[in-house]
């Protein structure tokens, strides 16, 4: 988490501080602003978002010190964390959290910072593309199978074309096309 | 006899057919009347609320606004598509600055929301709707106390203050096709099928506790309401066995499917057969 | 009109007999004082009856501090006080129904439920209470000392039962009495209600039975209760090895109260230290977010860590049930950052001290200021215990409160009456 320096200076075997005056502090209010980011310092440091998280154990940061993390300044350590996109949105941690603090949807926000930074997983950019490029992320390669249970071969209804028309003017479009 | 907004999303059509065709027959025994949505399509997944929040809300909004065109309640059998309107609704409900923001570009193709629509998951319309004694006056093969244990899926559970659903609302259609509820500590837990596009190991390691969970509390079918979880829950199985070879021969079917079954149905009317850990052991628990 | 006299020696009524509402009562009889004592369960001693220690000292709680004219009367506080005392109307069993006129000169209508036992006949002689489960005893200690029956659980032997009573104390037909009667004053001392926690899921209370909360445990730890103080698994009656608590359960939450109950700490420390000093070798666990254990009950906090009491700083994970009745609990642990793993045979939560249920409406009806659900003072920052014009409060009704506490309050009260009667 410490800057560390590049010179050939001997390792620091002291106290190694981050320095506070480096770190962002606007990132607290920014995610404060951002949807449901409003209870963020609510937090009182109980931990039961990460007791609650099915696997906490896989990360490095913790959900607790990444909503620590965020209200100390933290927000390049934050954002570039592969932790925000492992999060499985299953809001356990969220519906625990003992003072209301919206933890999973704060990390949705930090994912669209990271996304405005461009720093998305490539697996992540190839969902986006597929929606862009085909409006949906499952298209009906079957169709036999549907008309075996007497379903109509193509979704009735269905309509591709609105959805590439929204993303290509929202960030999809320009993350995706950044990536080409 | 009550009309719904269908909204298919994009898995369940091209993946579970059999899960859109249960759903179809069991509607048609209690008289609803699920109508297609017109003009809609993929609702971006949790994906896409990651990377592009306002073009998430966009995408939804346009689905609700055209629902309210003529009103009825939007019904979807997938948790995603469900988490994702409902979400989009509630945020919409309590942020007025982006309602206006996203009512200026719906406004572009002669659309307005209003947030007056209802978003249902298919399973709570006919708990609500139709009711457990109306369900339970029309089994004719009653599943035999068969142990089934229920996998909810996070996105119709969760965040409770939005998707606004009780769990016991599959306890009790579960129970009315005649089967036992199972009871396991992980109930509450992520099949994992939202961290596959970044870590697939992972992803394998929460299906297996998750099944593991299941088995070891007496759990002889999975029931599933959500495309995704199923398909996790499902196809695991077949890698568990290939690269560990652990088998847990956990049949995974979609409720629908089940009450469909107990109503009396056939087993390919319900495409038992695309289920991937084989589904027809179910049979033998039939009764009647 | 002689509201003016009524105003001024009008009895009072004291609703609830736990703590505050007996001191309050045994005070103001000592000033000759008449007091209305409305207890709706069939014994008084509120939540109090059922701990056997109590913090500061750590005295059976049976025995706290008499008064003025009966220094050091112990065990038969309640007896001699409560039951005999002339100035004292003891009513147990009963609800405060109704309540009108006006500050000073109060009409209250008192509906008391079926007494199918008559406190003044029955001798305990246990007869009845080994023929038919409808008989119990509530608690060794109750008073007034007689046996409840709850005809819920009526078999055909009750009738039978009630001819061979000894002292003919028992009436099946017994029905419930209404009465309107004056007062002066109303203190309101309604008390606390643990809350079960049957709603949070993560740890399995109402699912699991050897889930308990803290004042379930007390009942166990009571010498004189069922299990005659052995640490014992609700699923199997196997004796206790291990113990884990865990704290804040339900409270500092806002899903459920946002208050601190402020007691609990020292509630489970206080019961930590028994199970480890006086239970022999069973080992106890505390999981916690913030000790608070204010003012000078950092000795238990101390005392526990030096009795062998393990504190893990952090949440729970899982419970997990085994098949031999044990439960397997993961912790994280955030000091270590690790997740800890145990094996325990009795889990108990330190949940919520909430609001007496009743309280809601007694709050409305006397137009009560209120916080969290429990009584707040007419005037924050000059009184805490007034709570409207000749309305008073004391003890947990204004929030959770341990016994000198209580006591306190309760005196306060007196007080203050007693300042208005000069």
């Amino acid at each position: 988490m410490a800057e560390t320096k590049e010179s050939a200076e001997p390792p620091t075997i002291l106290v190694d501080p981050i320095d506070m005056s480096k770190l962002d502090q606007s990132f607290c209010n920014e995610i404060k602003s951002m949807p449901y980011g409003e209870e963020l310092v609510a937090c009182f440091a109980c931990t039961t978002c990460t007791a609650a998280c099915p696997i906490a154990n896989q990360w490095d940061y913790k959900p607790h010190q990444l909503i620590r993390m965020i209200i100390l300044g933290m927000r390049e350590e934050v954002l570039s964390s592969k932790e925000i996109w492992e999060c499985l949105t299953c809001f356990q941690c969220q519906e625990r959290c003992p003072q209301k603090v919206r933890v999973t949807d704060i990390f949705f926000d930090c994912k669209n910072l990271a996304a405005e930074e461009g720093k998305v997983p490539n697996s992540i950019v190839a969902l986006g593309k597929l929606l862009l490029e085909t409006g949906q992320l499952y298209e009906v390669t079957e169709d036999w199978q549907r008309e075996d249970l007497d379903l109509e071969p193509e979704v009735p209804g269905l309509a591709t074309e609105p959805l590439k028309e929204i993303l290509k003017t929202t960030r999809t479009g320009r993350l995706v096309g950044s990536d080409e | 006899m009550p009309i719904y907004n269908l909204y298919m999303g994009c898995s369940v059509p091209a993946n579970y057919p059999n899960y859109e065709a249960a759903m179809f027959k069991v509607a048609e025994t209690f008289d609803m009347t699920l109508e297609y949505m017109e003009d809609v399509g993929c609702c971006g997944s949790p994906n896409l609320r990651a990377i592009d929040f306002f073009g998430w809300l966009l995408v939804n909004a346009r689905t609700l606004a055209i629902a309210e065109k003529n009103g009825h309640d939007i019904v979807t059998p997938c948790n995603g598509c469900f988490g994702s309107l409902k979400d989009v609704l509630h945020h919409l409900q309590h942020d007025e600055e982006d309602l206006k923001r996203v009512n200026a570009e719906l406004k572009k193709s002669g659309l307005s929301l209003k947030c007056t629509i209802k978003v249902r998951h298919f399973v709570e319309a006919l708990y609500t709707d139709i009711g457990i004694e109306q369900i339970m006056s029309r089994i004719t093969r009653p599943l035999d106390g068969v142990g089934i244990a229920i996998h909810y899926g996070c996105h119709v559970l969760r965040p409770a203050d939005v998707t606004e659903f009780k769990p016991e609302i599959l306890d009790e259609l579960v129970r009315a096709t005649g089967a036992t509820v199972i009871d396991y500590p992980l109930w509450k837990q992520c099949c994992g099928a939202t961290v596959l596009p970044v870590n697939e190991a992972l992803a394998i390691r929460l299906a297996r506790d998750k099944l593991k969970s299941m088995k070891e509390h007496g759990a002889e079918f999975v029931t599933v309401v959500c495309p995704a979880c199923g398909n996790q829950l499902d196809l695991q199985q077949l890698g568990l066995k290939d690269s560990f070879g652990e088998e847990y021969n956990l049949p995974v079917l979609l409720y629908p499917q089940i009450l469909a079954l107990a109503l009396g149905m056939d087993e390919s009317e319900v495409g038992l057969e695309l289920n991937r850990v084989p589904a027809d052991p179910i049979l033998d628990h039939l009764s009647g | 009109m002689v509201e003016v006299n009524d105003t001024l020696s009008g009895p009072v009524l004291i609703i609830g007999a736990g703590v505050a509402g007996m001191t309050a009562a045994i005070e103001l009889a000592d000033s000759d004082i008449k007091t209305i004592l409305v207890e709706k369960k069939q014994t008084i001693g509120g939540n109090a009856l059922e701990l056997y220690k109590a913090f500061p000292t750590d005295d059976c709680f049976y025995c706290f501090e008499g008064s003025r004219f009966r220094p050091g009367i112990r065990k038969c506080f309640y007896r001699s006080a409560m039951l005999d005392n002339p100035n004292i109307d003891l009513r147990t069993n009963t609800r405060v129904d109704e309540i009108t006129g006006n500050p000073g000169n109060f009409k209250v209508k008192l509906t008391t439920g079926p007494m199918y036992v008559d406190p003044k006949r029955c001798i305990m002689c246990g007869l009845c209470l080994k023929r038919s489960g409808a008989f119990s005893l509530i608690s060794p200690q109750c008073q007034p000392q007689a046996v409840f029956y709850d005809p819920s659980l009526a078999e055909e032997s009750v009738k039978e039962i009630e001819k061979e009573c000894p002292t003919k104390a028992i009436n099946l037909n017994a029905q419930s009495t209404e009465e309107q009667v004056e007062v002066s004053d109303i203190i309101l001392a309604t008390g606390y209600t643990e809350m079960r926690p049957v709603n949070m899921d993560e740890y399995g209370y109402g699912k699991y039975p050897n889930v308990i909360t803290q004042l379930e445990l007390a009942r166990m730890l009571d010498p004189n209760g069922e299990s005659a103080g052995a640490l014992i698994r609700p699923s199997d009656g196997a004796p206790v090895k291990r113990v884990m608590m865990v704290q804040c359960v339900g409270s500092r939450d806002e899903n459920y109260n946002l208050y601190c109950s402020k007691i609990c700490c020292v509630f489970a420390l206080k019961h930590a230290n028994i199970i480890v000093n006086e239970r022999n070798g069973i080992k106890t666990t505390v999981v916690y977010m913030d000790i608070r254990t204010y003012d000078r009950h950092e000795r238990y906090y101390r005392e526990a860590r030096e009795s062998g009491v393990r504190f893990v700083r952090g949440r729970v994970h899982l419970v997990r049930p085994n098949p031999d009745g044990s439960l397997d609990i993961i912790v994280y642990d955030s000091l270590l950052d690790r997740y800890l793993s145990y094996n325990i045979d009795l889990f108990v939560l330190s949940t919520a001290l909430e609001p007496s249920e009743e309280d809601e409406t007694l709050q409305r009806t006397l137009g009560l200021n209120t916080s969290s659900g429990f009584v707040a003072p007419l005037d924050l920052a000059n009184d805490s215990v007034v709570a409207g014009d000749h309305v008073y409060v004391c003890g947990a009704a204004m929030g959770p409160a341990e016994v000198p506490e209580s006591v306190t309050q309760a005196r306060a009260v007196v007080s203050k009456i007693l300042q208005g009667r000069q």
